[in-house]
């Protein structure tokens, strides 16, 4: 919340600020401008007054010069009144300077061709320091040549200036406050929604996954916000819910040895029997725990997997060895069912993955494969290339699997049909073969066509190029247990 | 031969003790991490079984102490931690073996035996029990003069069974041992079963006296005194 306020502060300021600069600058301009301007009408005056004065000049007989100032219409027009006027003769003898400027001298002595052909203006100084704009002018006078300087101090300028930047300043803090606060309630009002989706944010938790974020417009950038963030939720929502049910499913595959064991015990200890049948009983609540013993492992192995805790480490290896390897290790159990095994390689193929957890993974499909095909029926298995994939098919002659089934039978604790299995192994092969292979970039799914069999195939990345061939195809490890 | 449990919970404890006792070992219990130090380094013990997690100073602390001072006395770990860094720690810390929990007891005994006579392995090739003979260089397997025709695993597989003779066998074991696979895996108990069946019908059906006996729930068990 307070994050949130500091957030809209900082919105506020980082619009104002700029603006504050930015007026700071066109206020300069304005300024710079105007005082241009007003430095363009003053040198206009000073040469009106020129014209002007250069009529009313005159020498008096004493040989002095003298302005008639009666001449004028009005004495108390501000162009008579500011003027500052001074007459040169050519060599920089001072002929008249009038009452205003006194003492003073307007820029010094004459520069060469100063006011000889136009008008010379410029900036000057008077001797006391006054800044002025000056313009001066070459007359011929009664026969005698004389440079005549009108001159009006900046002081008329800088007093304008003065009085337009007070103004200014003055409404520039309204201005500036009054934007902020606009601001500040646009910022509030666009950051609203994350204020929402916080309180909501805040009362989700693993129990109520299914609630949703608000989401108030789902075109801008905050609604994108919050649809991520739901669908975020739902992905968790959904692995809460498979986390859920894998929970109870092992709870309840648990339950059932520890049900047996519990019977066991019970029983026999009711019974007053001999050490034979005791040692029968103990027997029988052990061969309870090595399945709850299985069982743990299994379930163990999913939960590193599914916590990514298990590293794996690729190689090229060639499959067709390893489907032999996995029918000679089954071939008691193929023997003992009468099961015609039949194993082709299409083409000499490899795959690019860990070779131990595929090897589990296509153990577990065999041994499914065995034990689902009933006495004397075949087993086939090929392993190709398709595009770049390394194909490992199997396919019995059981069954099949119904289509209903087919999607769900890499599910965890899945099982088709317990009573036909006669299995009392927790559904768990199939899940592990699945993240074997999946973890290896590859894909596992099956066919099962309606007229009975089934085929098992396990798609991997191919090896680029075909390794030695591996006579030895058993000294592979399963390093991780 | 003296050995010294240390474990915390007085069940696992007990069934340890009998079990070692059974086996003919002198066993001391000690109950906690720092009653098996004290223990340890006060009298002199054969072998170790300490478990990893104890209330106080755990096992491993135990194990790196015992080693800093540089005790060299044969430690088998036991603990419910399976994944490979847990028994990379285990062995890092100066553990000889590593027992994941839960444990076939024949497995515990025969880890304790190779601890015990460790560097010096059994090397022999003649192997026998009762009539049964194996020479293991020639791959010849006779029964009372009479010899046994076995496939490869059926003969690797009666070979550790005639080297661990007497003793209870697991599973485990010999999935580790004769099948070379270090993960239990669901085929693998069936397979185990249908060869030990079919070595049965090779070695004991032809004879009166059954040498090859399955103990239910633990394993299987070659023995001249078998009923």
């Amino acid at each position: 919340m307070i994050g949130i306020r500091r957030l809209r502060t900082r919105l506020t300021l980082w619009y104002v600020a700029p603006l504050a600069g930015v007026m700071g600058v066109y206020l300069a301009a304005v300024l710079l401008m105007l005082y241009w301007q007003m430095n363009r009408v003053l040198t206009h005056l000073a040469e009106e007054d020129l014209e002007t004065v250069k009529g009313l000049l005159y020498f008096r007989p004493d040989g002095n010069m003298d302005l008639h100032l009666e001449y004028h219409h009005r004495t108390e027009w501000r162009q008579v009144q500011e003027r500052l006027l001074e007459v040169l003769s050519p060599d920089g003898q001072i002929l008249y300077r009038n009452e205003r400027l006194g003492t003073r001298s307007i820029g010094g002595p004459p520069f060469p061709g100063e006011g000889e052909r136009a008008y010379s203006e410029r900036s000057a100084r008077l001797s006391d320091g006054t800044a002025v704009v000056l313009v001066s002018g070459k007359y011929n006078l009664e026969g005698k040549r004389v440079l005549i300087r009108v001159a009006y101090s900046e002081d008329l300028i800088w007093g304008r200036l003065q009085e337009t930047l007070v103004i200014l300043l003055l409404a520039l803090p309204f201005a500036l406050s009054a934007i902020g606060l606009f601001g500040y309630k646009m910022a509030g009002r666009a950051l609203d929604p994350i204020e929402k989706m916080a309180r909501q944010a805040r009362r989700i938790n693993s129990e109520n996954l299914d609630e949703r974020l608000p989401v108030e417009n789902p075109d801008d950038e905050l609604g994108h916000l919050a649809a991520e963030f739901n669908a975020t939720l739902a992905r968790l929502g959904q692995s809460f819910e498979q986390l859920r049910r894998f929970t109870s499913d092992a709870s309840h595959e648990l339950r059932t040895p520890l049900a047996a064991i519990r019977s066991i015990g019970e029983v026999g200890l009711q019974q007053d029997a001999g050490a034979d049948q005791y040692r029968d009983t103990i027997g029988s609540m052990l061969e309870e725990v090595n399945r709850l013993t299985g069982l743990v492992d299994n379930l163990l192995t999913l939960s590193r997997a599914d916590a990514g805790h298990i590293t794996l480490q690729a190689s090229a290896f060639r499959l067709m060895p390893l489907l032999e390897e996995a029918a000679s290790l089954l071939d008691v159990l193929i023997e003992d069912k009468t099961l015609r095994v039949n194993l082709v390689e299409e083409e000499p193929v490899s795959a690019l993955a860990d070779r131990s957890y595929i090897r589990q993974a296509v153990l577990n499909i065999f041994h499914n494969a065995v034990k689902f095909t009933s006495a004397g029926g075949a087993i086939s298995a090929r392993v190709y290339r398709e595009a770049s994939w390394a194909v490992l098919a199997i396919t019995d002659t059981g069954p099949g699997i119904p289509a209903e089934h087919a999607g769900r039978v890499f599910e965890r604790f899945y099982r088709v049909d317990e009573a036909r299995s006669g299995e009392k192994a927790a559904g768990l092969g199939l899940s592990i073969a699945q993240w074997a292979v999946r973890a290896n970039k590859g894909e596992i799914g099956l066919v099962s066509p309606p007229q009975g069999g089934c085929t098992f195939w396990i798609r991997l990345p191919a090896a680029p190029c075909e390794p030695a061939h591996r006579a030895d195809g058993r000294h592979s490890r399963l390093t991780v247990s | 031969m003296r050995v010294l449990i240390v474990e915390d919970e007085d069940k696992m404890a007990d069934a340890l003790r009998h079990g070692l006792e059974a086996d003919h070992y002198t066993v001391a219990v000690a109950r906690s991490g720092e009653e098996g130090f004290y223990l340890i380094s006060t009298q002199a013990f054969d072998l170790v079984v300490l478990d990893w997690l104890l209330p106080g100073r755990d096992g491993i602390e135990v194990l790196t102490q015992l080693r800093q001072r540089g005790v060299t006395v044969p430690v088998l770990l036991l603990t419910a931690k399976d994944a490979t860094e847990d028994r990379v720690r285990g062995l890092d810390a100066g553990a000889d073996d590593y027992l994941v929990k839960p444990f076939a007891f024949p497995e515990l005994l025969a880890r304790t035996r190779a601890l015990l006579r460790r560097g010096a392995p059994e090397t022999t090739n003649q192997l026998a029990v009762a009539d049964l003979e194996m020479d293991v260089a020639t791959h010849k397997v006779k029964r009372g003069g009479r010899e046994l025709a076995l496939t490869a695993r059926e003969f690797d597989l009666l070979e550790y069974l005639l080297r661990q003779h007497g003793r209870v066998v697991s599973r485990e074991m010999l999935a580790r041992d004769v099948w070379k696979e270090s993960v239990r895996y669901t085929p693998l108990d069936n397979l185990i079963d249908v060869h030990v069946a079919r070595l049965r019908r090779k070695l004991d059906d032809p004879s009166e006296r059954k040498l090859l006996r399955t103990v239910r729930g633990v394993g299987f068990i070659l023995d001249e005194d078998s009923a």
